[in-house]
């Protein structure tokens, strides 16, 4: 089962609350080649609308990047690169995806891969001038919106 | 008179060729679209051409398969529609282990013997999880991490970099499920989320990482498998 349609089952049908107005900020959203291009081609399903629904439960602006969807550029960490040696060229392949995230003036980014978002928030940030630019996973941000009966209310 | 065709490649003696890149018109889409066409002199297009001409050992040896994160955005791209990938991986593959960049065979020979890919220790493990269910027990009531639990409705993966390096992270999902009332588990061997054997080319140790997950999923009666990478 897919994160994208476990957390989706739960808004749906209510079993978990959120509250939006937690997270105010203009956001835009990752999409990992995994659960887009990858899985489209795959399993002839790409997860590409369920996300990006489930982002804009817990938050009041999105904005989407451009290109998008299937035509995504990667993070630049894919494939394993995180774990190997070639750090300059996974840099240096970053920099498409800062550009478009740039080009959003989003103030968070969202990422449902913790590879795509360690990429993004522990090397890219750094390394093209970003560290304004708050990076979560589709989870924290679903944790960080949810209305917990008897804790929060 | 019906004469022989002509052949274009002899696909069984490629290694790499195998999907049908003698198909490729050399158009330059999947290059074009890379970010990293250039590096090292390399793109997708000229890997092409490198299996196709039988260079199949240059390309092993060479940087590209591995600098490139196997995204797929050139084989989406593709008029063709060859299979880029599987070319890549299969590159990929045919690199010797012991020359497999950076931790990656280490992680997958670690996680067939340890079952995870930095080799934490069970015990180490099991203290970690209790110690931080007691922790989050005191925001949320009640609050426990299942471990091996019979009959629960979705079995959970972890990835290793949490336990090993940021084991707040775990609670984002320990959350939703709290909040959820979900009916969940994680196992005490073999929790590894991450299946490095799928970035080396590794068929043989990525089959076994999952044949593993199967394994518990089946004999805990799960009804459903999460793996959050
Ligand atoms: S799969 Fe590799 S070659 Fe193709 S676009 Fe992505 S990084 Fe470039
Ligand atoms: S996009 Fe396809 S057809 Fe065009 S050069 Fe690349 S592999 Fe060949």
């Amino acid at each position: 089962m897919s994160v994208h349609d476990l957390l989706k089952e739960y808004i749906e049908t209510g079993r978990i609350k959120l509250d939006k107005s937690k997270h105010p900020e203009l956001t835009t959203y990752h999409d990992p080649c995994n659960y887009g291009r990858k899985s489209e081609r795959t399993f002839g399903h790409g997860y590409y609308e369920e996300p990006r629904w489930i982002v804009q439960q817990c938050v009041e602006n999105f904005v989407d990047t451009y290109p998008t969807k299937v035509n995504n550029y990667c993070c630049g960490a894919g494939g394993g690169a995180w774990a190997m040696p070639y750090a300059e060229e996974r840099i240096y392949y970053g920099r498409v995806k800062v550009k478009q995230i740039k080009d959003t003036g989003a103030e968070m980014l969202i990422a449902p891969c913790h590879n795509c978002r360690d990429q993004i928030m522990k090397s890219l940030r750094q390394e093209y001038d970003m560290m304004d630019l708050e990076v979560k996973y589709l989870w924290e941000l679903v944790a960080d919106s949810l209305v917990i009966e008897g804790v929060d209310e | 008179m019906q004469s022989e065709p002509l052949v274009l490649s002899k696909r069984e003696k490629r290694k790499l060729a195998g999907e049908y890149p003698d198909l490729c018109l050399t158009c330059g889409t999947c290059a074009g679209g890379c970010p990293v066409t250039g590096v090292d002199g390399m793109d997708m297009r000229k890997a092409v051409r490198m299996a196709l001409l039988g260079l199949d050992q240059e390309l092993i040896d060479s940087r590209f398969p591995w600098i490139c994160t196997l995204c797929a955005r050139c084989e989406h791209g593709c008029p063709m529609s060859i299979d880029l990938l599987k070319m890549m991986r299969s590159a990929r593959t045919h690199r010797e282990r012991d020359k497999v960049p950076g931790v990656l065979h280490k992680g997958v020979v670690q996680c067939l013997k340890s079952g995870n890919n930095v080799g934490i220790p069970k015990e180490d493990y099991l203290f970690l999880l209790e110690d931080l269910g007691v922790e989050l027990a005191e925001e949320l009531p009640g609050f426990r991490v299942p471990v091996d639990d019979k009959g629960a409705r979705i079995l959970v993966t972890i990835n290793s970099k949490e336990p090993f390096a940021e084991p707040e992270d775990m609670f984002f999902w320990w959350k939703i499920f709290y909040a959820a009332k979900e009916s969940w588990t994680t196992t005490s061997e073999n929790w590894e989320g991450v299946n490095w054997g799928l970035f080396t080319g590794d068929d043989e140790s990525m089959k076994e990482v999952v044949r593993r997950i199967v394994e518990h999923y089946k004999s805990l009666e799960c009804e459903y498998l999460l793996l959050p990478e």
